[in-house]
């Protein structure tokens, strides 16, 4: 077999599942050594790919592997993730049960997002796509509980997403003949444009739920928080953007043409600036740290959305920036919350506090994350953010921009309230035991993934360039007067560079850094407690004054009107009249003989009235 | 080796009928032979099956009862679709009598594995024979045993269940002999051939009624809703290893039946579309009736009523991608739903609850692993055998055109994911303690078979592309059949 070929790739990460499988009932180290060399190797040999396309049949269908930039794109983001994922997996998992499961799931599920990414053709895409479905489903009901009800809910959903995909596919086949994407276009732009719309519709839909836009982003909030946390970091960094790539390839490889294709991408894009804008604000609520993450999650894939709608070729590149981005800083703040559950088994923010010196290294990991996040210089978000206020302007869509930089700026406040719940104020005498998490399968991941939010802040070039092939494959010209390595420039010819605001803001760092240091931090200054609300009385020394309960009741009670309305709760509500329905259903089986010979001798009666009646 | 002693698919229906004639007299010599003599005769007959399900793919094997050529003496029609059903009852039969090996503890015993092999004999009789009243005999034969099966526990539950059975399923015998009565006062010939060469001689007023009679009355053991109302019961209240009998033989027989009496005797669109219609309406009301089901044999028996609707559905196309469809849900639900049966009767007993399936992941790790991947394959998830099955039932659809099946189709598919993602999702639940009790070999040996079967049929769809390929052109080529079977 040919090791630059896509066979051998998926051979690789498909076999390693199982051969990790087999090894755990050797011993556990093998086992992940296994898991370690088999992501890993997939993710090297990403880089010699070769361009060959394979074909193969089964069931009578033919099914077609290729790669091309646009895919490579995302198989990148799949393979950054990975590997800090099953390093950060081996010591936090380490305590659960049934690891073996873990490991087959997580590396069936990892290869079944390489497998969605190089397939050409829909069907393959579709089975590599139900194939990441259930292994996920497998994944997320790990811990059992809670969990269980997150996962069906979760799998419900994307089966609700899959089915209409495999609904399109089945028709866009009978009308082509063909299964591949390409031949599927061809054919595509010559149906009427009802069809065009209806099939695209269905399309859109179905992978806007892997995406998490609203409103089919009831999943996420429940299986993000109820997943093993190292698989949460891939499942909304990498996972969530499969549908991304999905709604990339409809909207520009199959539905452009269409005359509904500018309305549907208008109507998109507001749903994505939705999205971002009530995922936001439910964010600020939530408690729980994996809880905000999940919403947080929900309103970035929002802003990708939104970029990928609009279809300039900057909001493209936006959004595909935002895409990696994203991926790595959730991935940080996931690792880095799991870090803390890891050590205190707790993520409720309302019962942690002051670990910033028990644990400095997952401090500094949430911090250049939420730096990130908030898109804040010189890290990486800040780039995507100004590429997206940017197409957003030059395309003449202004109120989105309000919306973008509501929900952007409101971000402040839960990023803000994650990093003060768990790290900052008074400590705790519970915490005194807590350790900072081992170096080398913790420390290490979230600290690489920090580099990375780093370096694309400086030299954006390197993610950038990547973006424009893909872009260019997509039919987006990308003209190298956009960007360079570390400038962005802009249509009216202002341009940025980064390098120069990293020199500045290093310089304008280290020399404040410095004369704290000399003049004010020599050493730590004790600083009494008092607090008004003592009445007089001297609190006690371990009395904690610093509460971070009802963190945001004041902006609760403002945004209390758009907040008491759930899309998910209407979601629900189809989902038990469904049941209730059955439940109904159920009653025509009395258990009674009588009835049901009823039935026969009634139905017999029925069927010879409407035959006499139609002759 | 033939020359001396010639296989025929006489042979199918004789060696059961004999052993389970002879079986209480060797009984008397050692009570061991119960339990070997039924697990020889599968063999016997699966040997059979693999030296003329290859001939009979080239050509039909038309065997002459006693030397009487049709249409006066009874024939066997031994075509690619007949085989294809013999030979999954054969393998069916062996797994199940594998797996009762060990489970089956219930006495008497010689009795369980007599009815066995009487269900196993008559629901091939019923896909072999070319007469139409011999396939009634052969229907009865099948529901006798069904009977007596349902009822085999001696509870009073099960007595009730297997009461209302006998009630529906007399109704079913009644219609079929009132419509081949009728037919056979118009044309005066009971041979299935000959009977399709005669129909201009029945008024088309009497063929509805007639078509009406055969529908009811195979419906009923095909589980058409609304006829189905014995099939909960009955499913519940047999032994596992017989309900997954009923899951992969008598309901598949029954459906044979079906479709060949159609499309032989009554070509019109309109029962098509009427078969097509039912088989939706019955896929539909019996996913939904199984969303709240708490006993998982009642579960998995809505299930099979479901999961025999879609396959009804695509049978109703009557297109040769249509019946392909057709033949490859019911190979596929087969084998998937004789699995879940047997894994959740080792796994849970006869009284299996929702409930009981809370923490099985830790106590019986491989049972559970076979339930997933039962419960994968019959929602129908790549890679397994039930993806295959349900794309070929909507491509099946989308070629007809009929766009708003496929989204029913899919929509009940939601539905099925729901209940059996919940009872999976208890499987991991993280209750009771590691390794409790173990799963005796034949068992697991059983569901082996079985879940190798879904895996490579998932991986290897081709495989049995033209098995399926040559049973829907069997099906559907009525000029071949005829010709066949009055050559002489």
């Amino acid at each position: 077999m040919d090791i630059t070929g896509i066979p051998f790739f998926l051979a690789v990460s498909f076999g390693g599942a199982f051969l990790a499988y087999l090894m755990n009932f050797a011993h556990r180290f093998l086992r992940n050594a296994v898991v370690l060399l088999t992501v890993s190797a997939s993710a090297a040999l990403l880089f010699w790919l070769g361009d060959e396309t394979f074909s193969m049949e089964m069931g009578g269908f033919v099914l077609t592997l290729g790669k091309t930039p646009y895919s490579l794109f995302f198989a990148g983001i799949v393979a950054l993730l990975a590997v800090p994922t099953v390093l950060f997996s081996f010591t936090y998992m380490a305590k659960e049960e049934r690891p073996a499961m873990y490991y087959l799931n997580l590396l069936i599920t990892i290869a079944a997002m390489y497998g969605i990414l190089f397939s050409l053709d829909l069907l393959s895409l579709f089975i590599f796509w139900e194939i990441m479905t259930w292994s996920s489903f497998l994944l997320t009901i790990h811990k059992g509980g809670n969990a269980t009800k997150a996962g069906v809910k979760y799998f419900l959903y994307s089966a609700a997403g899959a089915y209409a995909i495999l609904f399109s596919v089945v028709i866009l086949y009978n009308m082509s003949g063909s299964l591949l994407i390409e031949d599927v276009a061809r054919s595509f732009v010559l149906q009427n444009p009802l069809m065009q719309l209806m099939l695209a519709g269905t399309l859109l839909f179905g992978f806007s739920v892997k995406a998490g836009l609203m409103p089919m982003h009831g999943w996420a909030p429940d299986a993000y928080a109820e997943s093993p946390a190292p698989f949460t970091a891939l499942f909304s960094g990498a996972l969530s953007k499969m549908g991304i790539f999905g709604m990339g390839m409809v909207l520009y490889q199959i539905f452009l043409q269409s005359p509904f294709s500018l309305p549907v991408r208008e109507l998109l894009a507001w749903a994505g600036g939705i999205t971002s804008a009530l995922a936001t604000l439910r964010a600020i609520q939530q408690t729980d740290a994996k809880r905000l993450l999940a919403y947080s999650s929900v309103a970035q894939l929002g802003y990708i959305v939104m970029g990928l709608a609009l279809g300039t070729p900057l909001s493209m590149m936006a959004a595909l920036f935002i895409t990696l981005l994203h991926g790595v800083f959730k991935a940080m703040l996931f690792f880095a919350v799991g870090a803390v559950y890891f050590r205190t088994g707790l993520t409720d923010l309302n019962e942690l506090r002051g670990l910033i010196r028990r644990m400095p290294v997952s401090f500094l990991t949430v911090l250049m994350a939420i730096i990130s996040l908030a898109n804040i210089p010189p890290l990486g978000g800040f780039v995507g953010k100004w590429l997206l206020y940017e197409s957003l302007i030059q395309s003449d869509h202004y109120f989105l921009v309000i919306v973008a930089f509501f929900s952007s700026t409101a971000s402040f406040l839960y990023v803000y309230r994650l990093i003060f719940s768990i790290f900052l104020g008074q400590e705790e005498k519970e915490f005194e035991h807590v350790k900072e998490v081992p170096f080398l399968t913790m420390q290490l991941p979230m600290l690489a993934l920090a580099a990375v939010t780093f370096i694309t802040g400086i030299f954006p070039g390197i993610v950038l360039a990547p973006i424009s092939s893909a872009l260019t494959y997509l039919g987006f010209p990308i003209q190298h007067d956009m960007w360079s390595m570390s400038m962005l420039f802009n249509e009216w010819g202002n341009r940025m560079n980064l390098l120069a605001m990293i020199s500045v803001i290093g310089t304008v760092f280290l020399t404040g850094f410095t004369i704290l240091y000399f003049y004010r931090m020599r050493r730590t200054r004790y600083v009494t407690t008092k607090d008004i609300h003592t009445s007089g009385e001297v609190p006690t020394e371990n009395e904690n004054l610093t509460y971070a309960i009802n963190f945001y009741q004041p902006f609760e009670r403002a945004a209390h009107p758009v907040l008491s309305k759930s899309i998910r709760a209407w979601i629900d509500w189809i989902g038990r009249s469904v049941s209730e329905l059955g439940d109904f259903l159920r009653h025509i089986y009395t258990g009674d003989g009588q009835t049901y010979a009823w039935y026969v001798v009634l139905f017999l009666t029925f069927m010879l009235a409407a035959g006499s009646w139609i002759l | 080796m033939p020359e001396l002693f010639p296989l025929s698919p006489v042979h199918y229906v004789a060696a059961p009928l004999l052993a389970a004639f002879l079986l209480p007299l060797v009984a008397k010599l050692s009570r061991s032979f119960i339990k070997i003599l039924p697990g020889l005769t599968f063999l016997y007959v699966l040997y059979v099956s693999a030296v003329l399900y290859p001939q009979a793919l080239q050509a039909p094997i038309i065997e002459q009862i006693a030397g009487w050529a049709p249409p006066l003496g009874i024939n066997l029609y031994y075509g690619p679709m007949a085989g294809l059903f013999a030979s999954l009852f054969s393998a069916l039969g062996f797994i199940v009598w594998l797996y009762s090996l060990t489970q089956m503890k219930q006495e008497p015993l010689d009795r369980f594995y007599i009815l066995l092999m009487m269900l196993v004999a008559g629901a091939t009789g019923m896909v072999l024979t070319g007469d139409i009243f011999n396939l009634f005999v052969f229907m009865e034969i099948t529901a006798i045993s069904a009977y007596s099966l349902t009822a085999f526990l001696r509870e009073d539950d099960k007595a009730e269940a297997g009461f209302k059975y006998i009630l529906i399923g007399s109704l079913a015998s009644a219609f079929v002999l009132l419509g081949i009565a009728i037919l056979y006062s118009y044309t005066g010939t009971l041979n299935l051939a000959d009977l399709a060469l005669n129909m201009d001689k029945v008024p088309l007023s009497v063929r509805v009624i007639v078509f009406g009679l055969f529908l009811v009355g195979f419906g009923i053991e095909a589980e058409i809703f609304p006829l189905n109302g014995w099939a909960p019961d009955a499913y519940s209240a047999a032994p596992a290893p017989v309900s997954a009998l009923f899951a992969g033989i008598t309901v598949k027989a029954a459906l044979y039946a079906l479709a060949r009496v159609t499309i032989l005797l009554f070509p019109f669109a309109g029962s098509m579309a009427l078969i097509s219609i039912l088989g939706l309406v019955t896929l539909v009301i019996s996913e939904l009736a199984a969303l709240h089901q708490k006993n998982l044999f009642r579960m998995l028996a809505y299930s099979s009523m479901g999961q025999v609707g879609l396959a009804i559905a695509a049978l109703g196309l009557f297109t040769a991608e249509g019946v392909y469809a057709a033949l490859f849900a019911m190979i596929n639900h087969a084998i998937v739903k004789g699995m879940l049966f047997l894994t959740v009767f080792a796994m849970a007993g006869g009284s299996a609850t929702l409930d009981g399936l809370n923490g099985m992941g830790r106590k019986k790790p491989i049972l559970s692993l076979l339930f997933t991947l039962g419960a994968f394959a019959i929602i129908g998830l790549p890679p397994f055998s039930g993806f295959w099955s349900k794309l070929s039932v909507l491509t099946a659809m989308g070629q007809t055109g009929n766009y708003a099946m496929i989204a029913i189709v899919l929509a009940t598919t939601i539905v099925e994911a729901a209940y059996f993602l919940r009872a999976t999702g208890r499987l991991y639940l993280s209750e009771g303690n590691p390794a409790e009790g173990k799963t005796p070999l034949s068992a697991i040996a059983a569901l082996a078979v079985l879940a190798a079967g879904i895996l490579w049929i998932g991986f290897f769809p081709g495989s049995i592309d033209e098995t399926l390929t040559a049973g829907a052109q069997d099906l559907l080529d009525t000029a071949k059949y005829t010709e066949g079977v009055l050559k002489d």
